[in-house]
């Protein structure tokens, strides 16, 4: 290259250094709450986890359809670094030209989206007595002003300036010592009837009995504005006072002991909302699921010599409805009555409308595959309406199975909105023995899905599910409650359900459950999915790979090997007339810890920890 | 115009002053420590403004530190009019900043402990109110390794229960002067220790009891983990509040009686 001698004056040369020296940090543009709104529609940015308020992780973008997929190629690829790599869970936001992402053990990077430059990364020191009870992971920030928000390992959720990464406020939530963690990704909403902007995120613990509870807070201060629990009858606070208990104050849902008291598995109820919630801005309701109840062991939530079934242990396992201005529970509907088999409720809550074939009316709804097994079509209006007794069992519209070889239910009484089970609870050990007998539970607590979330396409109407087919032997233990230690009080092994795949990417029809198509993958699937008006849906393998299918028919059109296993969530965006796709690569999350005979499969894969990005390549793009 | 557009523009004519003229008066002067660093110093922590070699700040450590981990230092800046800010740094550190001070109503003197990763020249530059800096000096003979070996509480968990711990006494000396006595419980880790984040206490700062400010810390990684302050201030019988926090958000305030 030829040197051009530059000829500066020094006055100039003066204010060019002074410039170098004194010029803060490039700072992107704000982002307002009508940023956050349109997030569905704006294609230049990703500004909420789901892609839209609503969480359907649809795309308009058309500019890598179905013609051109398999021309795409990798822009750039960023290390994480460190000697911390363990899985990747993220779903990345992209604002202004920056990528803000997660990675494992509590850190945060913002990265150049043109280049793949670093701008800055955060690493927050955790202490040695963390208790993620899935992985040191971390599944997205939120942004909303000038600052991103991210929950870290410790129980703390932290703010930063997005365009220094510096800390602006920190706030501790729960003890992480007893087993309060956070992994999800906050969510940012607008209360309609204050105007007020609020930062909501919840807690995670549910595996250490710890009582799970959902917070807003101002997104500038940090200060908690109401915070929700989750089990029955334990109380609230709304701007630093008590509110009300959640439901009935006498928590009737969980039983009492000889003298009355409630039984000491309340104290631990569980039920925290860990994953992201959708918003109805309409109905101003924050859509979350509720986790397991704790213990897992159903019998220390059943009245001695009763049924299970008579006890529900609300309000865990299920959906809820709260009111965005002061944290009411308005409605729940739960998937799982007296879960006993970890089955959760937390997985995606994805907010849809569709017409019905009979009345020909728009129906306002939720979706939800849930870990049981079935996929869940609710009415939205009905659970947001905010009358009487939370529990709505019979807001349930359809509930189908998607995945094969169900053990615990055959399916759900569509008057009752409950589930007719098919006696598949695990037994108390007989007199003497230490623990019950073992017995074979499909799909097992990692679930027919799980966290990874599943998207909706506009232009299909169907609903893509990361699904996975295996099961479990499941046995009863004894339990007493020991603060900081794991509180299940039951005994179980993953193991496989079909000898030619574990994964299988289902795609579903919301109308009528029925299963349009299906792809079998040979590891299990952990990676959130992604659709596109390109006809495209988008996913991730733990074998290292990211795919595009064809959304219509499941056909495999293009896949690229990331060097490490993908159990992230892929995001896509415009810049300079371009679309971009981006996922993360790095493996790890609850499979290969608590995967049992998965470990064959899991054993073979490399560690990592990296952000990919991919565009056309240059002879394809029109 | 506004003080930070006064600063702007004396700073701009200093650059001025040392664009144009590489080989200005300031650079020129021979380094009293010898330092091979020095030139860069000069450039980066002072941002190439004006700067002289005066004696009159003091930088008291040992000639040899047996501990890298934590060499006692005070600066001493006293002896200059209107200090508005002292920045202490080490050569031949991988983080040469160390800590910045502004002097209110406190004394220009400081006394706290530092990690050095090898033998260093320890500097304190203060400026005052010429607006140049003022900059003194001592080398500290070490054993290597103080920035990146682990910090003591990664071998222990009672950091976790104590972070941010403040313990503090006053001492009266003479009728008019105070010193104060300051430790914090904090890690303060580097970043350099594989598997360590950088964490660190960030700003620190001691009010009187009217609230008025007696002094502002900004620290940096370098300071020796659980930092202890050695500061001076004139009107005793006070009780101070020292307020701060980390680079990770965790902040403390606490009162220290007379």
């Amino acid at each position: 290259m030829q040197s051009i001698r530059l000829t500066l004056r020094p006055s100039l040369l003066a204010a060019l250094l002074a410039t170098t020296f004194c010029m803060p940090a490039m700072a992107s543009k704000p982002v307002s709450w009508d940023d956050i709104l349109n997030d569905d529609k704006t294609t230049g940015d990703v500004l909420s986890y789901g892609l839209g308020l609503k969480a359907q992780r649809y795309s308009p973008l058309s500019k890598v359809n179905t013609r051109n997929v398999d021309a795409l190629v990798p822009a750039w690829s960023f290390s994480f670094g460190g000697e911390k790599q363990r899985g990747q869970e993220a779903q990345a936001l992209v604002h202004d030209g920056v990528i803000y992402v997660t990675a494992s053990y509590s850190r945060i990077f913002a990265i150049d989206a043109r280049s793949g430059k670093r701008l800055w990364e955060y690493e927050a020191r955790l202490p040695d007595d963390i208790r993620p009870c899935c992985d040191v992971v971390n599944r997205g920030a939120a942004i909303y002003g000038d600052k991103l928000y991210f929950g870290t390992l410790d129980a703390a959720i932290v703010a930063l300036n997005k365009d220094t990464g510096k800390v602006v406020w920190r706030k501790k939530f729960g003890d992480h010592k007893v087993g309060y963690t956070m992994t999800g990704a906050p969510f940012i909403i607008k209360d309609q009837q204050s105007g007020r902007v609020l930062l909501v995120h919840g807690s995670s613990g549910d595996e250490f009995g710890v009582v799970g509870w959902l917070f807003a807070r101002d997104p500038d201060t940090g200060e908690e504005v109401w915070a929700r629990p989750m089990v029955e009858g334990h109380v609230g606070r709304l701007n630093g006072k008590e509110s009300t208990p959640t439901g009935d104050k006498d928590a009737p849902s969980w039983p009492r002991d000889k003298d009355g008291n409630l039984v000491d598995a309340w104290n631990h109820g569980g039920g925290a909302p860990w994953q992201t919630a959708s918003f109805d801005s309409e109905k101003n309701t924050i859509v979350i699921g509720a986790g397991n109840p704790a213990p897992w062991n159903t019998w220390h939530r059943t009245k001695e010599g009763d049924d299970p079934r008579n006890w529900d242990s609300l309000f865990t396992s299920g959906q809820a409805y709260v009111d965005a201005s002061t944290g009411e529970l308005k409605g729940f509907f739960q998937h799982t009555p007296n879960d006993a088999w970890d089955f959760s409720g937390n997985n995606s809550i994805v907010l849809f409308e569709y017409k019905d074939a009979q009345t020909g009316k728009q129906v306002k709804a939720s979706a939800h595959a849930d870990r049981n097994g079935f996929f869940f079509v609710t009415d939205r209006d009905k659970l947001s309406s905010g009358a009487g007794y939370p529990n709505k069992p019979t807001a349930l519209i359809g509930a189908w199975p998607f995945v094969e070889g169900i053990t615990w239910a055959s399916g759900f009484d569509l008057k009752t909105g409950r589930p007719i089970e098919k006696n598949n609870r695990p037994q108390l050990p007989q007199d003497g023995a230490e623990k019950g007998d073992s017995i074979f539970v499909s799909p097992p607590f990692l679930g027919g899905t799980n966290w990874m979330p599943m998207s909706y396409s506009q232009q299909t109407g169907l609903f893509y599910i990361p699904a996975n087919h295996w099961a479990m032997d499941y046995w009863t233990e004894k339990l007493t409650y020991k603060a900081g230690s794991a509180y299940l009080g039951q005994g179980f092994r993953i193991k496989r359900l079909f000898d030619d795949h574990v994964g299988t990417l289902r795609a579903i029809d919301p109308k009528t459950g029925k299963i349009v198509w299906q792809h079998k993958e040979k590891f299990p699937l952990w990676a959130g999915t992604m659709t596109t008006a390109g006809g495209l849906l988008f996913t991730g393998t733990s074998d290292g790979f990211v795919k595009a299918f064809d959304a219509k028919n499941g056909k495999e059109l293009w896949k690229f090997q990331t060097g490490s296993g993908v159990v992230s969530v892929p995001i896509t965006w415009e810049m300079d007339g371009e679309q971009y796709i981006g996922i993360q690569s790095g493996y790890g999350g609850a499979v290969p810890l608590w995967g049992g005979d998965m470990a064959d499969l899991t054993k073979q894969v490399t560690q990592g920890g990296s952000m990919w990005v991919f565009k056309l390549a240059r002879s394809a793009r029109k | 115009m506004s003080v930070p557009a006064r600063l702007a523009m004396s700073l701009l004519v200093a650059l001025g002053a040392s664009g144009t003229l590489p080989a200005s008066a300031f650079a020129a002067a021979a380094d009293p420590l010898a330092s091979a660093r020095w030139e860069e110093m000069r450039r980066g922590v002072l941002g190439g403004t004006a700067a002289v070699f005066d004696a009159q700040v003091k930088v008291l450590a040992p000639a040899n530190a047996e501990n890298p981990t934590q060499v006692p230092v005070t600066v001493d800046a006293t002896a200059l009019a209107d200090v508005a800010e002292v920045v202490v740094f080490a050569d031949f550190n991988p983080i040469v900043e160390v800590l910045r001070f502004y002097p209110e109503s406190a004394a220009a003197l400081l006394g706290f402990r530092v990690k050095l990763q090898q033998s260093t020249p320890l500097r304190a530059a203060a400026r005052g109110a010429d607006g140049v800096w003022h900059v003194g000096g001592s080398w500290v003979n070490t054993v290597g390794g103080g920035c990146t070996a682990p910090s003591a509480a990664a071998a222990s968990t009672a950091w976790q229960s104590r972070l941010n711990e403040v313990s503090g006494r006053q001492w009266q000396l003479g009728a008019e002067r105070v010193r104060l006595r300051l430790r914090v419980v904090h890690p303060m880790d580097t970043g350099l220790v594989a598997g360590t984040p950088s964490f660190h206490l960030d700003d620190v700062e001691l009010r009187g009891a009217s609230g008025e400010r007696l002094m502002r810390l900004r620290l940096f990684e370098p300071v020796a983990e659980n930092p202890v302050f050695t500061i001076e201030y004139r009107a005793p019988g006070q009780t101070l509040v020292c307020t701060g926090g980390d680079n990770n958000g965790n902040r403390f305030s606490a009162r220290i009686a007379p």
